[in-house]
């Protein structure tokens, strides 16, 4: 068996039962109830079918084999095919209904989550790494599903068999089945005793392995400097303690397993033999048939059985609600950045309104760390921005506010002289569009790459790829607009993506466009195409270039330069220049780079 | 009944024996399965590591090793009970009738071609199941990665919809899995139960024309219902025995690579000389990362390798110190070329900081001595300047740094990294940019301090300010050497060097601005 999670080091285990979460689990699975007690209702009938088995048993011994009755015994037997015939159409029916419920419930709070992340905030996922947010959708989901599946309903199922098998135990020998049950008390201790012991052994052993992988991880990652001091025999020297400290954690939840089946199952033969003991006895003295001793001892097997199992469904249980808490622990986060309420406000782009202001925005991605302090600026409607300014100096940041990815922690962003936080997300969105550093590549064609799957007439997107000066590289691709796109777009050229990227926003069309300059160097002749199609991007739009190399935004209306959170300079490139600022400076230092380019790469976030 | 009792007894002793036995065994295995898969990875060349990601060498180490455990365990627990059961089963079935015991056994090859056939549909449906899985996993992974895009051409929307069909698929194939399995698993107790259907027609026929007795009859059904369990569990085990096979192949595949390790030996007796000469040397598959470059550092002297990123400055500590094997007869260590000198003499000679200092989760001194006997850890906190910085943390030297302890900042880490390799007295310091996250105050006091010691020094640097204090200064650019003097005559040759010059005290007049 593949140890599902053992690479995650924050599991824990905690309880098998609680009654909070069961009640969320309960609600969760809504939709599901039908079937769970359509699947319910099936295991009475199963529970009769298996325990009629045994009574015809003791009916033919002790009516027909010994009586010598041979119609009879045909009778007898072909009622016995009859339950196996019953029986198998009621498990396999079992068997379908539960696994249904399971991955229902599966899907279900699949859907539930990934619409759930898909609504949370920018800041949220900086948090988070996607790592641990998949765990949750994929892993967590089905341990839960097992609550259902290998857990509630299959403790049901035993308990119903087990109430079936002690009426009638009680109805065939009320005497013998007290011999019987005379072990149950014995078996409860012992069974409890172990159970525990299991669980903390397990437990144990989890953790063991959690610190032997971390100890792995961290030797994969520091395997360099190991190597390079020669320390691998004293390296190995400790993982070889931590392996056997596992083995051995290990070693000992598999004794306390181990026993708990042996004396179950010694305990079922204790059973056993008191029945045979006693049973024989009576048989002996008349008060009791053959038949009935048989069909006595086949119960017995059938009382253990469930009571050996029980650890396993503990154990299933123990991770469920586990799970179930990481599960409803997302699903409570709720998303901070939210469309307002009432959406009455729909802004009218007028002339006389910039397109974009900043009043005096502070913000910081984590406490007191301010990117900006104080930022004011504004944008006119079709007018054309640079933004430029050191690396970390938060020009990347003002494109996030801008659509709202994040919030500011002072002052407000205006788009059309609204405050963003009075738009509507998805019509902001729509009226801003970015155009990123790094193309994002999803799995599909080409043609899903630059609608991202809206509709769109072939025809526009022939004029997109053709703006965007795309066409003929894309014309070139074996599949043409059919050609899938390998993992991250791996079978096109970073200059490809780039064109793609403004292919894309070509189709988006959006009035106000943030272009985030790609940092990785391309060759000239991409270069100069890239140049192009981004002037005809712009056409006819008001937009912000953030710039990584000056030259970009030498022809801009106008250039505002980032320094320590605010804007420290604006103008023209020529008047910036004269005025031997910062400026003036940054372009000096990318003129005096030795590569030419002046390129500093910005954190990706 | 004592016969009953002391049977149970003897049985539950001798499993419970067997199981701790073989469980044991499988655990035994698999511990010394991932004990050897450690000691192979840890003398890994850098090129295996380029080839599997840390990922891929975790789940060898988890779930493969666990596989072997499983085969080794329950896969040999199962295969020897469920022979043991049925050969010891079936001769006492022969034993009380053979007749019998060949009705009861009639549905057995049924069985076995059924299995078979439902294994193959099984198969098939699984597969296209876990297929559909790896689609939609792959889904949630680029819509989670891709989020920024997402939220920025509001794709919510069709994302949703996107995952709700791959999500529906994944319904359907797992509900077409669960439809096999829902008839194949009952199944098996159908065909069990027909067995004991036909020994109480048949059998009970027997006993009531006196062939057999009774006694025999019931014994003979108890026979029957050993066989049930090793029957059912055949699928799995072979599906174990499998997987475990597989797990094995992809285990030995990294222990078959190891190399053996270096025993610990001393440094050469004093800072020797250091010499590259004509090397020419590139990472597989890559166009050549240094060509043709010669220089040499005398011994005790300093030379700073100073150039833009991707020049070949690390390059040459990584040849130097042979992470990379460089070409024979291309660097020289006291005259020596490097690829005859053993292992371990020449990195207890190189001390080598690297640009990324890696902290491990453990304490400040074990980080310093990496378990290594007799060193001085204060003396080389102090020579690296931070032995101030240490007595400040609550838990000095025994402070637990790294990924699960103290977060340090990236001067501290390059200044521990660089008391790491201090502490073992080597007698070639090589430097890869080190001093970036250091202040120029300290950085002059390290130099200061190094330069005292009389050590051979390489150092790699973008800082200049550093350059400035070694013997002399060599420029590489794209893998060659360009040029090569102290700091007033390359300033003066106006080449690449005066540009990088220029540039920083640009930065530096815009980092006060």
């Amino acid at each position: 068996m593949p140890e599902r999670g053992s690479l995650d080091h924050d599991e824990v285990l905690g309880r098998a039962f609680d009654r909070r979460l069961a009640r969320r689990l309960w609600a969760a699975a809504r939709a599901q109830r039908p079937l769970l007690y359509g699947t319910l209702a099936l295991f009475p009938a199963i529970a009769l079918a298996e325990l009629a088995q045994p009574y015809l048993m003791k009916v033919a011994i002790d009516d027909h084999i010994l009586a010598g009755d041979w119609l009879g015994l045909s009778v007898t037997a072909a009622a016995y095919a009859g339950t196996l015939g019953v029986l198998y159409a009621l498990r396999s029916l079992e068997g379908y209904l539960m696994a249904l419920v399971g991955q229902r419930v599966t899907h279900d709070l699949r859907e539930a989550l990934f619409g759930h992340l898909l609504r949370l905030e920018a800041g949220f996922y900086d948090r988070n790494p996607v790592g641990r947010l998949m765990t949750r959708v994929l892993n967590d989901v089905e341990a839960v599903s097992e609550a259902f599946t290998s857990g509630l309903l299959a403790i049901a199922a035993d308990v119903i068999t087990l109430a079936g098998v002690v009426a009638v135990m009680l109805w065939m020998d009320w005497r013998l089945a007290l011999v019987t049950f005379a072990i149950v008390p014995l078996l409860a201790a012992v069974a409890a005793y172990f159970r525990i012991r299991a669980r903390d052994a397990y437990r144990e052993a989890r953790r063991r392995l959690a610190t032997l992988n971390a100890f792995l991880q961290e030797s994969l990652q520091g395997v360099t400097v190991v190597q390079l001091f020669a320390r691998e025999r004293h390296e190995h020297a400790i993982f070889r303690r931590l392996n056997d400290d596992y083995r051995r954690a290990l070693f000992n939840s598999t004794v306390f397993e181990a026993s708990l089946y042996s004396s179950v199952e010694a305990l079922g033969a204790v059973a056993l033999a008191l029945l045979i003991w006693y049973g024989g006895g009576q048989i002996g003295a008349g008060a009791l048939t053959f038949g009935a001793l048989v069909a006595f001892i086949q119960y017995t097997n059938r009382f253990f059985l469930p009571i050996r199992d029980l650890g396993a469904k503990y154990t299933v249980m123990q991770s469920a609600m586990a799970s179930a808490e990481r599960i409803f622990g997302l699903l409570d986060r709720e998303p901070t950045i939210v469309a307002p309420e009432a959406r009455s406000v729909v802004p009218e782009p007028r002339s006389s309104v910039p397109a974009i202001e900043f009043q005096s925005v502070w913000f910081a991605y984590d406490g007191d760390a301010y990117v900006l302090r104080d930022c004011t600026f504004r944008v006119a409607a079709g007018e054309h921005v640079g933004l430029v300014g050191a690396t970390g100096e938060g020009k990347s940041t003002c494109a996030r506010l801008l659509i709202r990815a994040y919030d500011v922690t002072r002052g407000r962003v205006l788009v059309d002289g609204v405050d963003v936080r009075d738009w509507d997300l998805e019509r902001l969105r729509r009226r801003v569009g970015t155009v990123f550093q790094d193309t994002v590549l999803f799995t599909g064609t080409v043609a899903d790459n630059v609608t991202l799957g809206a509709p769109v007439e072939p025809d526009a997107l022939g004029h997109a790829l053709e703006a965007a000066r795309a066409r003929d590289f894309v014309d070139a691709l074996p599949r043409r607009r059919d050609e899938p796109l390998g993992e991250r777009g791996a079978n096109l050229s970073h200059g490809q993506r780039q064109l793609l990227a403004i292919a894309r926003a070509l189709v988006y069309n959006p009035a106000i466009l943030v272009l985030d300059e790609a940092t990785s160097s391309v060759d000239p002749e991409s270069e100069w195409r890239i140049r192009e199609a981004m002037q005809r991007l712009l056409t006819g739009r008001t937009s912000i270039t953030i710039a990584h190399r000056l030259s970009t935004v030498q022809h801009a209306d106008r250039i505002l330069v980032l320094h320590r959170g605010r804007v420290h300079e604006e103008g023209t490139h020529a008047a910036l220049v004269r005025g031997g600022g910062l400026y003036a400076r940054l372009w000096e230092l990318g003129l005096a780079a030795p590569d030419g380019t002046g390129s500093n790469a910005a954190p990706a976030r | 009944m004592g016969l009953i009792l002391a049977l149970a007894a003897a049985n539950g002793v001798t499993r419970l024996g067997s199981r701790f036995a073989i469980l044991g065994a499988g655990q035994r295995v698999e511990a010394d399965l991932r004990d050897q898969l450690y000691a192979a990875l840890q003398t890994f060349p850098p090129e295996l590591f380029a080839r599997h990601s840390t990922g891929d060498l975790m789940t060898r180490a988890s779930s493969d090793v666990s596989a072997v455990r499983s085969l080794v365990g329950f896969g040999v627990v199962s295969l020897f009970s469920t022979t043991l059961a049925f050969g010891g089963a079936l001769a006492a079935m022969l034993a009380v009738d053979p007749w019998l015991t060949a009705c009861a056994m009639a549905a057995m090859p049924v069985l076995v071609l059924l299995a078979r056939r439902f294994n193959v549909s099984l198969n098939e449906r699984t597969q296209a199941m876990q297929e559909q899985l790896g689609t939609l996993s792959g889904r949630v992974q680029e819509t989670l990665a891709g989020m920024a895009a997402v939220r920025a051409y509001t794709m919510e929307r069709r994302a949703a919809a996107a995952f709700a069909e791959a999500n529906r698929t994944l319904l359907e194939r797992s509900v077409a899995v669960a439809a096999i399995q829902a008839r194949f698993t009952p199944l098996m107790s159908l065909i069990a139960g027909a067995g004991v259907l036909v020994v109480i027609w048949v059998g009970g026929l027997d006993v009531a024309a006196g062939r057999i007795t009774l006694g025999d009859l019931v014994a003979f059904n108890g026979y029957l219902a050993y066989l049930a369990w090793p029957t059912v569990a055949l699928g799995l085990t072979l599906s174990v025995v499998r997987r475990g096979l597989t797990s094995m192949e992809r285990i030995q595949e990294i222990v078959t690579a190891a190399r053996p390790a270096p025993a610990e030996a001393a440094p050469l007796a004093a800072p020797p000389s250091l010499a590259f000469e004509d090397l020419t040397w590139g990472y597989p598959g890559r166009s050549a990362a240094l060509s043709g470059v010669t220089f040499s550092v005398a011994p005790g002297g300093m030379v700073a390798v100073v150039g833009p990123t991707g020049a070949g400055k690390t390059t040459l500590g990584l040849l130097l110190a042979r992470l990379w094997e460089p070409p024979p007869g291309t660097v020289f260590v006291g005259g020596r070329d490097v690829t005859t000198l053993p292992l371990a003499t020449l990195r207890a000679t190189v001390g080598w900081v690297p640009q990324e200092a890696f902290l491990f989760s453990r304490s400040i001194e074990d980080n310093v001595t990496l378990g290594r006997a007799g060193l001085d850890v204060a003396a080389a906190a102090r020579e690296a300047a931070v032995d101030a910085e240490v007595a400040a943390f609550s838990g000095g030297y025994a402070t637990i740094v790294g990924e699960r302890g103290l977060t340090v900042s990236g001067g501290q880490r390059q200044r521990l990294a660089l008391a790491r390799a201090l502490a073992g007295r080597p007698r070639i310091l090589v430097l890869d940019d080190v001093f970036a996250s250091v202040d120029t105050v300290t950085e002059d006091a390290i130099v200061r301090t190094l330069r005292a010691s009389g050590l051979t020094i390489l150092v790699a640097t973008h800082r200049l300010r550093v350059a400035q204090a070694a013997d002399r200064i060599v420029v590489l650019d794209g893998g060659r050497l360009v040029a090569s003097g102290d700091h007033p005559s390359l300033l003066a040759a106006g080449g690449l060097y005066a540009r990088l010059w220029r540039r920083q005290q640009l930065e530096e007049q815009i980092a006060r601005a």
